[in-house]
């Protein structure tokens, strides 16, 4: 105490005493000594500090400082609550924002129990000014403890106004918010709060269940796993997190993901278990627990793929297995049930879960299914909650469903439908109930499981009450169209059956509907679609037991071509058929599906094992004879399959047509391959012509036709192609009639190719819309050995843009590969070289990037990687083989070489010879010779080994290597070639590396002569090359005249190519200027002109070359003409200087010719021109002369 | 859930596109489309106004997939001639060059968190896993070969098995890819372990996509017009929706994983709900085969983006 008062009297305190002493009535100094004083610890420092602030307020009556404190004072000091509210009342007056009197206040009052005074002190705070944030707040709270949210709501935005950051007030807001279902803003305020204080577990709690609620379970659920990370025992949490993955595995299961709805739910009842230990007592965790396991039991998949089932046993133990989990998660359910209610036995609903669990358990335990008592245990159940809510429809629905008596039934659905008139389930229901009374009650539980079944259906389209069953379905489907059940209902009536079902199936996927859903694919053809695929494999998973449920997986697997899949699932089928009942036609089916698929997967042996099993027993039928037939004679037992061949013949009288059709192709087909052509002709001699008034016969019969030389079949044919009658079977046969010219009009070794050509122009002008026949057509057309033919075939078709559709046009080959090949086979290019001809097509430049399109839409197809290198390949040879080119090309070669399923000899040799081609212009002989030598190895005809040995000759030419290059010519020389262009490279090699030996004089031409000579109108078009390249060769010779002659003569063969006119102008006009003869000038003009007529585009030199020709002649007055047309015909790039002499030339005769005014061409100056020539070539004198001269 | 078309660029390209991406957004510069074509060549464009930033040259063939690394500063492109050009994005210098072993590049996706490219590569029946530290080869992801095939190792067996398209799970642990024959593979990365396969399509998988809120869901789009949702792991097909005339060509999902954008051989863009089964819009703005279809998944909500044969680009707002 001494030292306190050693501290009262700092130099604070003396000052303030002082102060007070000089001014006893300032009541400012006054408060502040009371309020040093109030600061000082002991009651006794606060009394002295009270008796300041009594005397402050008497001086200043407004000073609400004072009479805060002196509430403090009364309250906690000298406790005497009245004066104290009085205090802090007058100090609220005269501060109405002091918000610690106003706490302290309503603390006092919440003390004393006396709330509404409270809200009244708030209320008359608030409304005296806005910014007494603490009123708001209090009062906020206050509200929301009373319940009154729209209030709250009000003054807790107020308050928040004043304290933006507490999470109180947030939390609080977004409770008010929740009440009031305004469920977006209550989220928004939880979420500001938890923003706040990373703790709160009640807004997160709270607005996981906003979440739920809302139906966006996976936020709820993250909420929750947030709040049980910080409060692990927090029993609401454990709840909202059990319902949030409860509700997510029902969307998981609903949408078919099974196994995911499974595993989430595990988690969930781990969760909810816990909470159950948390909370013993509380109902309604134990009927979520309940909740989850039977959701648990109606889900847990069948799973068999982890080992495969071998044997009837293992198949029966994985059932029994699969369902004694499911039954004992059922039974878990059902005691959680009883806990609940135990826990809570007013409660209505779970005696309906219950019942329902029972109904479960029993499906799964086939022994208590035959138990009377446990049979009648659900109805009682039920009955016990109608006892406690007669008036809940959805018991009634339940009690109709769970019942056994069909006429109790009915009055459930009935008396619901009472209760709600718009009760989708129980129309639905009342309309299956009517149904199934239309016919015996006993059939009802079968058609409960399985109540899809095709014969069900059909059974049923017969009976009277069906169209009052049609009308409640009717009735259900139009008020709620999400129910599948009504909707698999509705697939009872017509044809829309399969669509109706799938939607059923999407809605709600049991196995019941999916294996409908089968059923129905099975009648409309969509089998194989992934629509059945997905719900027939689910079925497998909650249906194990039926053996038809992997009879139809099987037959969804056999049509999408899986067979090793399908034997699998039928061999299950016949399991699970064996342990249940053994029904014999169902077996038949099963065991002739397996055979077929056996046969199919080429499992022959096994198959006809499965036959000969079924023939024991005497059952086989016609489908089963034709897979033992088949398989017999894939195993290589003819006589077998011959005798089950003359039953199936035997009985082929007695069928439907349709059938009969059937099986007469197959016979044909079977003896064709066994018995060989001959004798399936007198087999179908001898049968009667009225059997092969079918398409499918036809087509067999005209291939078996157009192999047959002798055409004894010409008069059954004929007969047989009346039935066609679909435009594609009438394509179809006339490809077939196409092939058999080919081969019918052709020579021992080559195909009547131009007969075959002739057929499809025909028919193509009666169906110009086939693209088949025009493929078809490309195709022989590229076959071809005639020229022009090549060039034609690009034009007879079209490829379209999207490769998909070319897809499903079957054929021979499909049009981009055309097109691949026919720009390979008719070469042209235009950026470095010139078209001569007319004939030739225009430049396919689209078509590497189209090839580049098809691989990118076909990357496996090894065709199409084939024909872009051989595209790219021109594309390089066009751009002088770039070195970028280079690199990507030697890539994509190499990997094409490297794949070991090109199983073509013939593509491996083009692709060696093209990569050779690419090492040697990249300057690497090694690698050229390495892959010449590699496609000179490959057994291929010595037609196209000739073109290996030429790619070695000019290999070892340009490494100079002369005694290889002599070996290499020699094997040329011996293999000989039917290829004209390859003797004409060959006889080039020969003459530039003077080869020719004494005794191999003018052997190649004699080969050349020798060459084949079957095409008739090309024959000339070779010759005349052959020629123009012995004049060339002349020409290096210098004997010009022999040049001519060999030039003149190329001329008269083929007058439409205008490069051979030019080499014979060109040398021409040498021999004039060498002999100084006009006649030669005047031929040298006549075939100049022919040339220019003959050209396609704009030929370079040659217009000079004209020019020239005629001013020799003296014709001057042309010569600027000729030369404009010449400036013209280069493209830009390629000018040569000598073009940009004579244009000086030319310009500088006309200005000295006073022409001045038409300024020349370009209006250049005559001197610009020969510097231009001078600057593209340097070195040539002549150029410097000119220069010079002008 | 809709979209509404923002704005097309018609001759964006000289001729088809075939592949694009979104580049994340970096500090420097905002998120931009990556597109590559036909025409060789892979260009930069700004989203706002379709403005083309950049254009990139250099491969030999057709440019058939383009990839972008998540933190926007790096992307790949791969052309016909299987090279990989890794390329900065800022500067256009070209980081690394992956010469794969002589097999094709398809298809290509960096991982979530950008340390590994996958490279899916055809006929080698693998996905080629590339790091993105040293640009070194670090794992090759094989298809394991169907039982009874192994004896003949040209067999068609292994043709079938020609990787298509390749998926990284968002969580990066899993790693999808999709092949000729129409199963689809599932591997675990970190273990380099195959899982399963996926069945249910009988055509072509041209591309995947798991849905970015969970890693357990997979869309794929096939040739046989179909597109599929699987359980990644329970390996169940829970969904199969149909409704393109014609293949589809690419898929994708939506950033909120509500829907699913699809582009296909019959021309048109479709907006699918999983939860309905159904398209709920189709876009008819292209005239030619839509092969690719790309959500950007940044800050700036949802912008989709569609190329096409058409050689033009079209951007919508998906809301």
């Amino acid at each position: 105490m001494a030292e306190e008062m050693d501290s009262q009297e700092d130099p604070v305190f003396t000052q303030l005493t002082e102060a007070v002493a000089a001014n006893p009535d300032d009541p400012s100094l006054h408060f502040n000594l009371g309020l040093f004083l109030w600061e000082g610890i002991g009651s006794e420092s606060k009394e002295k500090a009270a008796e300041h602030f009594v005397i402050a307020a008497k001086l200043n009556p407004q000073d609400a400082n004072a009479f805060r404190y002196l509430g403090h004072y009364y309250s906690k000091v000298s406790v005497d609550t009245q004066r104290a509210l009085k205090c802090y009342q007058r100090a609220l007056t005269l501060d109405p924002q002091d918000s610690e009197s106003g706490e302290s206040m309503c603390d006092l009052l919440d003390k004393e129990g006396k709330e509404s005074l409270e809200v009244a002190v708030c209320r008359e705070a608030a409304g005296k000014s806005p910014r007494a944030f603490w009123a708001f707040r209090r009062l906020g709270f206050l509200q929301v403890h009373q319940k009154k949210w729209s209030e709250a709501v009000h003054n807790l935005q107020q308050a928040i106004r004043g304290y933006p950051t507490s999470a109180d007030l947030w939390e609080a807001l977004g409770l008010a918010y929740q009440r009031l279902s305004m469920f977006t803003a209550a989220i928004k305020s939880y979420g500001r709060a938890i923003e706040l204080e990373e703790s709160r577990v009640f807004a997160m709690v709270e607005s996981g269940y906003v979440f739920l609620m809302l139906g966006s379970h996976r936020k709820g659920v993250e909420q929750f796993q947030q709040a049980l990370q910080i409060s692990p025992e927090n029993v609401a949490a454990h709840y909202g997190l059990g319902c949030g993955l409860l509700e997510l595995s029902k969307e998981c299961i609903s949408s078919g993901a099974f196994r995911w709805g499974a595993s989430i739910l595990e988690e969930a009842s781990k969760v909810v278990k816990t909470g159950t230990f948390l909370a013993k007592n509380v109902s309604c965790m134990w009927k979520l627990h309940g909740d989850i396991q039977l959701t648990y039991a109606n889900c847990i998949p069948w799973i068999d793929e982890d080992h495969v089932l071998e044997t009837e046993k293992a198949l029966a133990d994985s059932i029994l297995s699969w369902k004694n989990a499911c039954s004992s998660a059922a039974l878990s359910a059902r005691r959680s049930y009883q806990h609940a209610l135990h826990l809570a036995p007013w409660q209505a609903n779970i005696y309906t879960d219950i019942a329902i669990t029972i109904d479960v358990i029993n499906y799964f335990k086939e022994e208590k299914k035959h138990d009377p008592i446990q049979k009648q245990l659900p109805e009682k159940m039920i009955l016990g909650g109608l006892l406690l809510e007669s008036s809940n429809n959805e018991f009634w629905v339940a009690l109709g469903c769970l019942s056994h008596h069909v006429e109790l039934k009915q009055h459930a659905f009935i008396r619901s439908l009472q209760l709600d008139v718009s009760l989708a389930v129980a129309w639905a229901y009342l309309g299956k109930v009517d149904l199934t009374l239309s016919k015996s009650p006993n059939f009802f539980l079968l058609s409960m499981k399985l109540w899809l079944n095709v014969d069900f259906l059909q059974l049923y389209r017969k009976q009277g009450d069906k169209k009052l069953a049609q009308n409640a379905f009717d009735r259900a489907r139009s008020i709620d169209p999400s129910l599948a059940l009504p909707w698999a209902g509705i697939a009872l009536k017509a044809d829309e059956a399969y669509d109706c079902c799938l939607r059923a199936v999407q809605i709600l996927p049991l196995p019941e509907f999916q294996m409908g859903l089968a059923k129905l694919a099975l009648l409309s053809g969509e089998l194989s679609s992934s629509e059945v695929f997905g719900p027939i494999s689910q079925a497998l998973h909650h249906a194990p037991q039926y053996p038809e449920s992997h009879n139809l997986l099987g037959l969804v697997c056999e049509a999408r071509c899986d067979y090793p899949s399908a034997i699998t699932s039928y061999k299950l089928a016949r399991y699970a058929l064996n342990t249940s009942s053994r029904d014999a036609s169902k077996l038949l089916d099963i065991s002739i599906n397996l055979a077929r698929s056996l046969c199919k997967d080429g499992k022959a042996y096994e198959a006809v094992q499965e036959c000969e099993e079924l023939k024991k027993k005497g059952v086989l039928d016609r489908e089963g004879l034709h897979i033992y037939a088949l398989s017999s004679w894939q195993l290589g037992k003819n006589d077998q399959a011959l005798s089950v061949v003359r039953i199936l013949a035997a009985g082929v009288k007695s069928l439907e047509p349709q059938k009969a059709s059937t099986s007469i192709s197959f016979i044909c087909r079977l003896l064709y391959y066994i018995s060989g052509q001959e004798a399936v002709m007198t087999s179908i001699l001898k049968m009667p012509k009225d059997l092969f008034k079918s398409s499918k016969v036809s087509f067999v019969v005209s291939a078996i036709h157009v192999l047959d030389q002798s055409n004894q079949l010409e008069a059954v044919v004929s007969s047989s192609r009346s039935s066609l009658i679909s435009h594609e079977e009438i394509t179809g046969m006339h490809f077939l009639i196409v092939l058999s010219k080919l081969v019918k009009n052709g020579s021992e070794h080559c195909l009547g190719i131009q007969s075959g050509i002739d057929h499809l122009r025909k028919i193509l002008h009666k169906y110009p819309n086939s693209y088949f026949l025009r493929n078809v057509l490309g195709y022989l057309l590229i076959s071809s050995k005639e020229q022009k033919d090549a060039h034609l075939s690009t034009r007879c078709f079209t490829v379209r843009s999207s490769q998909s559709e070319c897809r499903k046009e079957k054929g021979l080959k499909c049009a981009p590969e055309i097109l691949g090949a026919s720009t390979v086979a008719c070469y042209t290019n235009n950026k470095h070289t010139f078209p001569t001809c007319k004939d030739q097509s225009t430049p396919q430049h689209g078509s590497l990037k189209l090839l580049q399109k098809w691989w990118h839409q076909e990357p496996w197809n090894k065709n199409a990687r084939y024909l872009l290198i051989l595209n790219y390949i021109q594309k390089a040879r066009e751009e002088r083989y770039p070195q970028h080119i280079n690199t990507g090309l030697e890539k994509l070669i190499t990997l094409a070489l490297s794949d070991e399923s090109l199983s073509c000899p013939y593509q491996k040799f083009q692709l060696s010879l093209c990569a050779s081609e690419i090492s040697l212009q990249s300057g690497d002989h090694m690698n050229c010779i390495k892959h010449a030598k590699n496609a000179s190895n490959l057994s291929i005809p010595d037609d196209y080994l000739f073109f290996a040995h030429l790619q070695l000759c000019r290999a070892y030419a340009a490494e100079n290597n002369h005694v290889s290059l002599h070996e290499e010519y020699t094997k040329c020389i011996n293999l000989r070639t039917d290829y004209h262009i390859g003797l004409i490279c060959l006889k080039y090699i020969e003459c530039q590396y003077g080869l020719q030996g004494d005794e191999n004089i003018n052997i190649i031409e004699l080969r050349f002569e020798e060459c084949s000579k079957d095409i008739k109108y090309s024959w000339n078009v070779w010759t005349a090359v052959w020629k123009m390249v012995q004049g060339l060769i002349a020409v290096s010779n210098r004997d010009f005249v022999g040049a001519e002659e060999f030039f003149a003569y190329a001329c008269s063969l083929n007058g439409s190519e205008s490069c051979l006119f030019l080499c014979h102008g060109a040398i021409c006009m040498e021999l004039a200027r060498q002999q100084c003869n006009s006649d030669f000038l005047l031929l040298a003009v006549g075939s100049l002109k022919k040339a220019r007529d003959n050209c396609y585009a704009s030929l370079p030199i040659l217009q000079l070359l004209l020019g020239q020709a005629e001013a020799s002649l003296g014709y001057k007055g042309q010569w600027s003409q000729y030369l404009k047309f010449e400036w013209s015909s280069w493209p830009p790039e390629m000018r040569p200087g000598e073009i940009f002499l004579h244009m000086h030339l030319v310009s500088k005769q006309l200005q000295e010719g006073g022409y001045s005014a038409s300024r020349t061409i370009h209006g250049k100056n005559p001197l610009r021109w020969i510097l231009q020539a001078i600057h593209l070539n340097p070195s040539c004198s002549r150029y410097w002369k000119a220069l010079q001269n002008s | 859930m809709k979209l509404a078309w923002l704005r097309s660029l018609e001759t964006s390209h000289q001729d088809c596109v075939w592949a694009c991406t979104w580049v994340p957004a970096t500090d420097k510069s905002p998120g931009l489309l990556l597109t590559g074509s036909l025409d060789e060549t892979v260009k930069l464009w700004n989203p706002e106004d379709l403005s083309l930033v950049r254009t990139n040259t250099g491969h030999c063939l057709g440019v058939v997939s383009v990839a972008a690394h998540p933190s926007g500063k790096i992307a790949a492109s791969a052309s016909m001639d299987s090279f990989v050009r890794v390329f900065d994005v800022e500067s256009n210098n070209t980081i690394a060059t992956l010469e794969a072993p002589p097999s094709e590049v398809w298809q290509m996706q960096f991982d979530p968190r950008g340390t590994t490219l996958a490279v899916a590569g055809g006929s080698s029946a693998s996905v080629k896993l590339w790091d993105t530290a040293e640009w070194k080869l670090v794992a090759t992801l094989s298809i394991p070969r169907p039982e009874g095939s192994n004896s003949k190792p040209s067999d068609k067996g292994n043709n079938k098995k020609f990787v298509l398209s390749v998926a990284w799970s968002p969580n990066g642990r899993q790693l999808a890819c999709g092949s000729m024959d129409g199963s689809i593979s599932v591997f675990d990365v970190q273990r380099a372990k195959f899982l399963h396969h996926l069945d249910g399509h009988t055509m072509p998988v041209r591309s995947l996509a798991y849905s970015p809120l969970d890693p357990r869901v997979l869309v794929s789009g096939s040739d046989d017009e179909r597109i599929h949702m699987y359980d990644a792991e329970g390996k169940t097909l829970f969904s199969s929706m149909s409704g393109h005339s014609s293949w589809v060509l690419s898929v994708d999902v939506s950033p909120d994983g509500a829907a699913i954008a699809s582009g296909s051989s019959d021309r048109t863009v479709k907006l699918w709900d999983p939860k309905m089964r159904a398209a709920v819009q189709t876009m008819t703005n292209h005239t030619d085969q839509v092969w690719g279809v790309k959500f950007e998944g940044g800050v700036r909500g949802c912008l989709l983006a569609s190329v096409s044969d058409d050689k033009s680009i079209s951007l919508y707002n998906y809301s």
